[in-house]
């Protein structure tokens, strides 16, 4: 019988009157992949968060290898022996690289008070080669690096000091293909050394191939806790949701009529180091999908046509002639853009769901002497995050308490309720369980059928197949293919187009 | 992998180096133009180094205040820590007999106090740190006041060797040095720049970030104590002004310091705030020269300070800037 590395006893959380995690209780051995999935909401990064000291507990114990820990902050959690590489960007602007890593745990490199710099950056250099990370340098700026080299040094920092425990928080959706083979290669590493991962993914196809024993929680409840081998991905559903997930996943249609009607076109756009020279038309009531690496280009067609590129050339234009070069006109004529990087950029965190639902909304919410009532914002943000099952107190609730999932749902609420004629989704459903997903994908469907259309921006290259009825493919900042919806269309077609 | 998520593949030259390129670009457009306007009285080398010399004098504050602002903090008593902390050293200089030892360790201490006050305030109030300093300079007014007794308080010759060469760059560069190594090899410069990036992910990583934002006052306010010694060394006297008169002697430090957050990114940033009070000077004594109107002076270095700065800090766009 394998040894136990940590037991979760009875644990308890909530936020105000939401109740995070209820009497959660199961243990987690040495040497495996422990998965941890549910839908959004469901308690899992509120867990993780009290176990890596982001979180206090309201009650119940964590016991890691016999000893209760009270983990005060990550680094107290680091001197346990647990470890968390997050959702989000968790590295410091202003830093070195070497600064980040070793930020918190800078003593051993200080002496009489003094900090030995250079040995700092040989240390986190000779980390960066021992990982294969090499081409990021300790003396520069973390700043100086991309999201994605930045999150490989979240893993070098999370991981160097040989955790027992490393919780990896939905962090592979924030990686492109190359950078989750990394990601996986250190999995494998800590695995082999006997050391335990808790791992957080909503893609339970790699949930299945990755883990060893899963734990499902919903509603911040304790469901159950299956091994891997034993279970498919219906199975993993069922016991998320509560109920079997029926119906198509995405949309069942082939063959369907495009209306020639152009509603956007996009001719000669570049962005300097980013975009080259793209042209294509979107027609009314179509899923236009961008495919590609994560560099290639596809984020900044978004941003290019909501006109919140910089330094941007060519023209994006209504099928009425009206150009767009600002996001006050592209709000103006009915485009909704919501972006990959959802806290900083779609939503206001430290707002209240009302507030970010009725935030584009206002000129048509207040009445004829522009004032607006309180009692009229309540209920335009009431309806549309109903309508959106956002999982919520009340509209008076902070989106920073939101689980990611809910907060996705809240942009989509506030474009909703605008009832845009064109949407831009970058990413929609990065981070996202099974359920809402669905949701989403439900959405996306009754939207084209509405008559709007989309544009669908993804690095899932199966929900493009599976939901859009044109696909562009992005390389080195240009178009390198364009497919149409087919029955036979596989990844592989994609993949031969991306790099 | 590319390395950036922006233009790749130009060859630039160092960050440090285009830093310094552009400051000293700076010094010779600020000098050239008062050197084509007053040729006579203006811009000789001998000239240059008493404007740089006098310039030492609000650097070393600058270099201080440098660890509030990084952080996000702001403190509007500056002046009036300068002027408490050149009166209290002035006393202890003279009236307690301590002579240097009295001025130099009375005004640091006096400094890093106000500092430790600022600070303190600050985290346990929970109110803008703007708010804390601007009440808290009315009450460093009226100590300085009444500790001086309403009197001007003189620096007797036989103790202002700080005043001049080589005393005042010895003692400056000393405070550099000291600048230098916190910002670069202690904890409490990593932590600066941790905390004023992200608050949030710093607390998470165990810094104590109320602690940090304390010592940051205090340095800042230790620097300004020594800033004290060169100002009444310099100047020989000090007037205990009230209702916040003294905020006018918070200008020149604060615009230093805005040099070295918008250098900050070629990693000089206590350089440009050297370089830049430098250019300051340049300006001032640039208008001293042509003999222009008070306010005329101060409505162009005003303009020309905003316009070095815009031009320097070279904000990206779509950069959230407050």
């Amino acid at each position: 019988m394998s040894e136990i590395r940590l037991q979760v006893n009875n644990l308890c959380k909530s936020f105000g009157i939401t109740k995070a995690v209820q009497n959660v209780s199961f243990t987690i051995n040495k040497g495996e992949v422990h998965a941890l999935i549910g839908e959004n909401g469901s308690g899992k990064s509120t867990l993780t968060n009290m176990l890596t000291g982001i979180y206090s507990i309201d009650s119940g114990t964590f016991v890691l290898d016999g000893e209760e820990i009270h983990p005060k902050n990550q680094v107290d959690a680091n001197d346990h022996g647990v470890s968390i590489i997050v959702q989000e960007l968790g590295t410091l602007s202003g830093l070195t690289v070497a600064e980040n890593i070793f930020l918190g745990h800078e003593d051993r490199f200080v002496k009489f008070g003094i900090k030995n710099t250079k040995q700092m950056i040989k240390e986190a250099n000779e980390l960066l080669e021992r990982y294969g990370f090499d081409r990021i340098k300790a003396q520069r700026m973390i700043d100086d690096y991309n999201f994605e080299d930045r999150k490989l040094v979240e893993i070098v920092k999370a991981t160097y000091f040989d955790p027992k425990i490393v919780v990896i928080d939905e962090t592979t959706t924030a990686l492109s293909q190359e950078g989750r083979n990394e990601l996986y290669k250190v999995m494998d590493r800590i695995r082999e050394s006997g050391n335990t991962i808790i791992f957080i993914s909503h893609d339970l196809q790699e949930v299945l191939e990755r883990s060893d024993t899963i734990t499902i929680l919903r509603d911040g409840v304790y469901i159950d806790t299956v091994k891997s081998k034993d279970v498919t991905e219906e199975d993993l559903k069922r016991l998320m949701v509560g109920r079997e997930v029926t119906g198509d996943y995405y949309r069942s249609d082939y063959g369907s009529v495009i209306s020639d009607e152009v509603v956007l076109s996009v001719k000669d756009v570049s962005v300097p180091g980013l975009l080259s020279n793209l042209n294509f038309e979107l027609h009314k009531g179509e899923i236009l999908g961008f495919g590609g690496l994560s560099e290639s280009g596809m984020h900044e067609v978004g941003k290019a046509i909501f006109g919140a590129s910089y330094d941007r050339e060519g023209t994006v234009k209504l099928a009425d002639g009206t150009e767009i070069n600002d996001i006050p006109t592209a709000i103006r004529h009915s485009i909704a853009y919501t972006s990959k990087d959802r806290d900083n950029e779609s939503v206001v965190l430290n707002q209240s769901i009302m507030d970010n639902i009725c935030l584009p909304s206002l000129d048509e919410l207040s009445d004829k002497r522009h004032m607006l009532h309180d009692k009229k914002l309540r209920s335009f943000a009431d309806k549309f995050a109903k309508e959106m099952s956002v999982k919520m107190v009340n509209v008076d609730q902070f989106v920073s308490d939101l689980s990611g999932g809910n907060k996705q749902k809240v942009v989509l609420a506030r474009w909703i309720g605008k009832d845009s004629d064109i949407v831009v989704l970058d990413s929609p459903t990065r981070g996202i369980d099974i359920k809402v997903k669905q949701d989403i994908y439900q959405l996306m469907d009754r939207m084209r059928k509405d008559g709007k259309s989309i544009i669908m921006i993804s690095e899932e290259l199966m929900e493009l197949i599976g939901m859009c009825d044109r696909i562009i493919i992005m390389k080195d900042g240009m178009i390198s293919g364009q497919i149409e919806r087919h029955e036979t269309l596989d990844e592989n077609n994609l993949i031969t187009m991306m790099v | 992998m590319s390395s950036s998520t922006v233009t790749m593949g130009q060859k630039k030259i160092t960050g440090s180096l285009r830093g310094y390129l552009i400051l000293l670009f700076l010094v010779v457009l600020s000098w050239g133009i008062f050197k084509v306007l007053t040729p006579n009285n203006f811009g000789s080398f001998n000239n240059m180094l008493s404007y740089f010399q006098a310039s030492l004098i609000a650097s070393v504050g600058a270099v201080g205040f440098y660890f509030v602002m990084v952080m996000g903090m702001f403190d509007f008593s500056i002046g009036a820590n300068i002027m408490l902390s050149a009166i209290v050293g002035c006393v202890f200089a003279t009236k307690f007999g301590l002579g240097y030892i009295g001025l130099v360790l009375g005004a640091l201490l006096c400094g890093c106090l106000v500092g430790l006050f600022n600070g303190s305030f600050y985290v346990k109030l929970r109110i803008p740190s703007m708010i804390v300093t601007t009440g808290l300079a009315l009450i460093y007014e009226a100590v300085a006041n009444y500790i001086a007794g309403g009197v001007e308080q003189t620096l007797p010759a036989d103790l202002r060797m700080f005043g001049q060469m080589p005393g005042d760059i010895v003692l400056a560069v000393a405070a550099f040095i000291v600048a230098y190594v916190f910002l670069n090899y202690t904890k409490i410069g990593t932590y600066t720049y941790a905390i004023g990036s992200n608050e949030f992910v710093a607390k998470n990583m165990g810094i104590n970030v109320n602690k940090y934002k304390v010592l940051a006052f205090i340095l800042s306010g230790g620097f300004l104590g020594i800033m004290a010694v060169l100002t009444i060394s310099y100047g020989s006297s000090m007037v205990a002004v009230t209702g916040m008169a003294s905020m006018s002697r918070n200008f020149v430090p604060t615009m230093g310091c805005f040099f070295g957050i918008a250098f900050k990114k070629y990693g000089i940033p206590l350089q440009a705030i050297i370089i830049g009070e430098f250019i300051i000077n340049i300006i001032f004594f640039g208008f001293i020269a042509l003999g222009a109107p008070t306010a005329i002076q101060d409505v162009i270095t005003g303009f020309a300070l905003l316009i070095i700065i815009t031009v320097t800090s070279k904000i990206k766009k779509g950069e959230i800037v407050k």
